[in-house]
């Protein structure tokens, strides 16, 4: 293998493409300088023949057609697969956090009933004993003279004197 | 790289905002060389056509992370190159028996070919059609990254750098490469180099 810089480049450029004229006046040159590579650089050129002759692979007139029909395909498949994950979502995760909120109304709501009922029978309670408290009040009888004493005396003005001695 | 400096990049960003018009004039500028890039690698027609499909629905969905920084051909044959691997991959796992191979319990094939004396020289196109089969099977007993380097190399759209890119090594690994790769085509097509075969390949 020839290891020489211009040698190197325009062989690396003809791998590529064809050499321009001023590229291939300037590989006669260096061939001419050394004509021991003249073998080298014909299998060079025969190979880079060879693989320009290797035809195009086929490509059928409707390839762009049918890649943008997968396309479409794969997004309407994608949207369905979407689709059935929001319902599998909503059945294995919403469906559990509704049931369980659904409990927890319920025992909170059956909590709160407890609780004013129970708030409800305290009152009840105290009622019963402010009543309980009343019945030991003296009875009515105390009361029988109580409209003769009014009637008797029902001018007479307080008692300055008594009054002030009880302060 | 500016979209202004690659139309390719500004049809690419057209495509992120989903614009299938633009993603349509990309696959028809490139689907030939993809095609070509798959058929070299898989050597099979159909498979490469499936497969080129494939790298343009790749690019489609892959196009929110397309950074107009690189080169919209490099990139392309990126992916290209990557699902060519994958296939070859998944083909040495899977491997499946070809339907042109001989099968070794046919008996109705001759057991040797005699050759016809009184033919004349086969047809230019017949000759032609052999020889490309014979570069083409040379081709694909190389090893991936040689074949690889060999046929991007082909394509006008790529230098050497972005060929160095796509093949994910140095400028000089990929030099390497190509000339490994171009010896051993030398060595085994030498007999069909020798005799001129090739009509103009001389």
């Amino acid at each position: 293998m020839t290891n020489d810089p211009t040698y190197d480049r325009l062989r690396e450029l003809s791998w590529r493409r064809q050499l321009t004229a001023g590229e291939a006046a300037e590989l006669c040159a260096w061939l001419a300088a050394h004509p021991d590579a003249a073998g080298e650089w014909e299998a060079e050129a025969v190979m880079n023949e060879a693989l320009g002759q290797l035809a195009d692979a086929p490509v059928p007139s409707n390839f762009t057609a049918r890649v943008l029909q997968t396309l479409e395909r794969e997004s309407a498949a994608e949207s369905r697969r979407r689709w059935g994950r929001w319902q599998l979502w909503v059945r294995w995760r919403w469906l559990p956090r509704m049931a369980v909120a659904a409990v927890v109304l319920v025992a909170g709501l059956f909590s709160y009933e407890q609780a004013t009922r129970a708030a409800r029978r305290a009152e009840y309670a105290k009622s019963v004993a402010a009543v309980s408290d009343v019945a030991s009040l003296p009875g009515p009888e105390v009361l029988k003279d109580f409209d003769a004493i009014r009637v008797s005396n029902p001018s007479s003005a307080p008692d300055e004197e008594l009054l002030s001695a009880l302060k | 790289m500016s979209a202004e400096l690659d139309p390719d990049a500004a049809l690419m960003l057209r495509v992120k905002q989903g614009d299938t018009s633009a993603f349509a004039q990309l696959v028809d500028k490139y689907k030939q060389p993809v095609m070509n890039v798959a058929y070299r690698m898989l050597h099979d027609a159909t498979e490469a056509e499936d497969l080129a499909q494939n790298v343009f629905v790749q690019v489609y969905k892959s196009a929110d992370r397309y950074r107009v920084s690189s080169k919209f051909s490099t990139w392309l044959f990126t992916i290209a190159r990557n699902l060519c691997l994958n296939e070859i991959r998944r083909r040495s796992r899977h491997p499946a028996s070809s339907l042109d191979a001989p099968h070794p319990e046919q008996d109705d094939q001759p057991l040797h070919q005699v050759e016809d004396m009184k033919t004349s020289a086969p047809p230019e196109h017949l000759l032609h059609g052999e020889l490309e089969r014979k570069i083409g099977e040379a081709l694909a007993a190389l090893p991936e990254n040689q074949r690889l380097a060999i046929v991007l190399c082909r394509q006008d759209e790529l230098s050497y750098e972005e060929i160095a890119k796509v093949l994910d090594c140095s400028v000089a690994a990929t030099k390497s490469l190509i000339h490994r790769g171009r010896e051993t085509l030398k060595q085994r097509l030498k007999p069909y180099l020798r005799t001129g075969a090739w009509g103009g390949a001389k």
